[in-house]
């Protein structure tokens, strides 16, 4: 016998309640897709600072870029040094977005950048894709074989992943080096719409090393 | 009946935590397949010039399986696996089977160069211009169609894989049979 707030009832009346309710709860687990993880840290490749979603089937992944290593990429691949000074200072991270499923599961997953939104100082706004940085360089007269390596580089504005499927590639945020700012990540699985959101979310700062005095 | 709480609560925690971790262990094995498109289509002929100095005509190829790859030395997962398109290159030795890897919009000294980090012996072709990827649906490098004998692409993979793993192997041999 248990004495509780309830009074004396006996522990035996309410156990076939809390099978089904833990049957329940373990049945609604199982079902439902498990909610996204948000995983900060170091990553091991570029030693610098990501932001992750991790979900059941999928994995998208930031990763800092030094604007350094921003103008020093474009710079090798024929653009001008205000061109890739340009980049350089519109915040970039490296994106790295997976279908994770199993061959088994026919999950196809899509998203759309446009559908992506920046929070920054009070403000929202959208990513600068490869449409928007294709008028800029239409109208700064960069090389060809440059915006061609840019179209490239860049993550795609729309995709589609099968199992197995991923893609790398650059991310621009059109926000100054230095700056936090959170990301709502948004893609469909199945055909139903999912998001996230990577919360504080910093833009790599612009480090400008000296040679040291003689 | 604070421990039966504590009880179901542990339960409904364990499985939660059960359910995430298989899906990230389902995440590390990363499959290692081909896509199968849902429109096949005519693979768009093109001739270009090989790294090696060579001139490649794809229709050239029509009876043999062909794995066409499109990749740029810049690019991390193109660089990852080129390796595994260089043991599976040497594995289909004899067989109908013939990899053509397209490098998008760098130079021909570019391409050597990296050659000189991953020796590869199959052709590495140069579309300096960017014109043949625009033929075919190609979204992000790499991307790579699979030809079948009769010239039609047959399935797509977006990201790199481990091209000389067996299960995929066996995918490319089943196009050779009628």
């Amino acid at each position: 016998m248990m004495r509780n707030h309830f009074g004396n009832i006996s522990l035996g009346s309410f156990l076939p309640a809390i099978r089904r309710v833990t049957l329940a709860a373990v049945m609604l687990s199982l079902a439902l897709p498990a909610a996204a993880v948000i995983n900060t840290g170091t990553d091991a490749e570029a030693e610098l600072p990501y932001w992750e979603v991790v979900e059941h089937g999928v994995s998208i992944r930031l990763v800092q870029r030094l604007p350094d290593q921003t103008r020093g990429f474009f710079q090798a691949r024929g653009f001008s040094i205000a061109d890739s000074e340009l980049i350089a200072q519109s915040c970039v991270f490296q994106t790295v977005f997976k279908n994770l499923a199993p061959p088994s599961d026919p999950g196809v997953i899509e998203y759309n950048l446009d559908e992506w939104i920046v929070h920054a100082g009070g403000a929202q706004r959208r990513m600068k894709t490869r449409e928007d940085w294709q008028k800029e360089w239409t109208a700064r007269r960069a090389p060809k074989a440059a915006q061609l390596a840019f179209e490239w580089g860049l993550i795609p504005t729309r995709q589609t992943y099968r199992p197995g499927d991923y893609n790398w590639g650059l991310s621009v945020f059109n926000l100054a080096p230095g700056t936090p700012f959170d990301l709502d990540v948004v893609w469909r699985q199945g055909g139903e719409r999912r998001s996230a959101r990577l919360k504080g979310v910093v833009c790599a700062p612009d480090i400008h090393v000296s040679p040291a005095a003689p | 009946m604070k421990t039966l709480i504590r009880s179901f609560l542990r339960c409904t925690m364990l499985v939660s935590w059960f359910v995430l971790c298989a899906a990230q262990a389902a995440g590390n094995d990363a499959a290692q397949t081909l896509s199968p498109l849902p429109k096949p289509f005519a693979a768009p002929d093109f001739t270009l010039q090989g790294e090696d100095g060579k001139t490649y005509r794809l229709s050239d190829y029509r009876g043999k399986v062909v794995v066409l790859n499109f990749w740029a030395t810049w690019c991390p997962p193109c660089r990852y696996e080129m390796p595994s398109m260089e043991r599976a290159h040497k594995k289909l030795q004899g067989e109908k089977i013939v990899l053509l890897a397209i490098n998008v919009g760098e130079s021909e000294d570019g391409v050597f160069e990296f050659t000189g980090q991953y020796p590869v012996t199959f052709p590495l072709l140069l579309d300096t211009e960017g014109a043949i990827i625009r033929k075919y649906p190609v979204i992000g490098l790499p991307t790579t169609f699979v030809i079948d004998p009769r010239g039609v692409v047959t399935y797509r993979a977006v990201g790199g894989r481990e091209w000389d793993d067996e299960q995929l192997l066996a995918q490319l041999r089943k196009l050779l049979k009628p």
